[in-house]
């Protein structure tokens, strides 16, 4: 089974779950023309990122990241794309996009890298104060313990 | 022709000529480079250098000991649980290093809640505290903020901070954001693009969640400060005259600025400035 990775900018460590689960296998980034455009970020913030991506082994495009993605896959005749977990809304949509154009019989797995805190309750998010409550003595651990 | 995008640069200078010509409207909006550069090698060294056991003490003052690291944490360069991880073992007890690991904390928090509510992230996610409603603050940014030019002088140096650097220490941000969205009446929304537009740490949840916490639409009460607290945490920058500086309208105590800026509500003593705040979360 041919496997691809596809990094994107909430994840540019060298060791993230993508990069780590498959040393070595065919990576992607893609410049998201759609975000460029609304965001309108400037210079400085693209050197940086680009910066980070030139220390990955990824292969670096712009346009459309759905297609992009998919259009790489089909070059390397990968059936599985790996790619790391986002809380970005826009990541999720385009990782549903990239899921229903890949063939049947392939996939897109997201991974999650080892989380700040892991609590058995989901702790609430209403005020920082009760959060922080929650997770404090789990967060005051190395590694990611469970309460 | 390939479609890929070039890896292979001799010089920095190069690369940026390279990013300028292919992104012309990122180069527009600012064609200023940081100085930090990107990448693992750079985050492991400044994780390296931090200073985080000074770092609880000193961290409000421009000149603190702050790590700037948020960048390379934000786009997933360093992960909160390695920082975390490196902070303890560094640490003689783990209390030396709690109010960093809280801060760390603070961008899990915002990410959790980015997560759960996603692009709801622009919107009020409460009503304003401060005795106007939403459709009495302007929607745009005026153009003297962006250009730095409303002549008080430590909003318009952050401000070109900001355009040239893409860095601005939390203290400022704040201090900007409350100027912004208190004393100007814009709506935070204006702000958090302008600052997306710029900061190297720029992320939706941090710096909007942060922005709706110094607005009130996601906090019990507005952010506001006085020139005093100003002063106080910028070395000798802005000391002497305000009327030289521009700095008249944070003259007062917190009770005086209160009244000007929120005329409608009444917020007691305890509405101050406290000595942590939750903006600085984000950005440890």
């Amino acid at each position: 089974m041919k496997i691809v990775v596809w990094v994107h900018a909430d994840n540019l460590s060298p060791q993230q779950p993508a990069l780590l689960r498959q040393p070595g296998a065919p990576a992607i980034f893609v410049w998201d023309d759609a975000l460029l455009a609304e965001w309108k970020i400037s210079l400085k913030r693209i050197v940086f990122i680009y910066e980070c991506l030139l220390e990955l082994p990824v292969v670096i495009r712009r346009g459309d990241v759905v297609q992009e993605v998919c259009d790489f896959a089909r070059e390397h005749q990968a059936s599985q794309i790996l790619t790391a977990a986002s809380p970005s809304s826009r990541h999720r949509a385009y990782c549903r996009a990239v899921a229903a154009q890949m063939p049947a019989g392939s996939r897109l797995e997201v991974l999650r890298e080892r989380p700040f805190v892991s609590v058995r309750k989901a702790p609430d998010l209403k005020r920082f104060s009760r959060y922080w409550g929650a997770v404090r003595a789990v967060a005051m651990q190395p590694g990611s313990n469970w309460d | 022709m390939s479609r890929d995008m070039r890896r292979s640069f001799s010089t920095r200078d190069e690369l940026v000529a390279y990013l300028a010509q292919e992104f012309p409207a990122a180069a527009q909006i600012s064609s200023h480079v940081a100085s930090v550069r990107g990448g693992r090698s750079q985050a492991e060294q400044r994780l390296s250098e931090a200073r985080l056991r000074d770092y609880a003490s000193t961290r409000s003052y421009l000149d603190g000991a702050v790590t700037r690291l948020s960048p390379f944490i934000r786009y997933g360069v360093l992960s909160l649980d390695e920082v975390r991880n490196h902070a303890l073992a560094a640490a003689h007890n783990p209390g030396e290093v709690e109010k960093f690991i809280n801060e760390l904390a603070w961008r899990d928090y915002w990410q959790r809640i980015y997560a759960e509510i996603g692009e709801a992230i622009w919107e009020d996610i409460e009503p304003y505290k401060t005795g106007f409603p939403a459709s009495e603050y302007a929607n745009e940014l005026p153009e003297d903020i962006s250009s730095g030019t409303t002549g008080v002088r430590f909003i318009d140096d952050f401000c070109h901070e900001l355009a040239t650097t893409g860095y601005l220490h939390n203290h400022a941000r704040m201090w900007l954001a409350a100027y912004v969205v208190h004393w100007r009446r814009v709506r935070w929304q204006a702000g958090a693009r302008w600052f997306l537009q710029h900061l190297l740490d720029g992320d939706p949840a941090s710096n909007n969640l942060s922005w709706q916490w110094v607005a009130s639409t996601f906090s019990h009460k507005p952010y506001y400060y006085n020139l005093e607290n100003v002063v106080r945490y910028t070395g000798t920058r802005y000391q002497g005259n305000p009327r030289d500086f521009g700095h008249e309208a944070f003259e007062g105590s917190y009770d005086e600025i209160a009244r000007r800026l929120f005329p409608r509500i009444d917020l007691s003593e305890t509405d101050r400035e406290r000595p942590r705040a939750p903006h600085k979360g984000r950005k440890p």
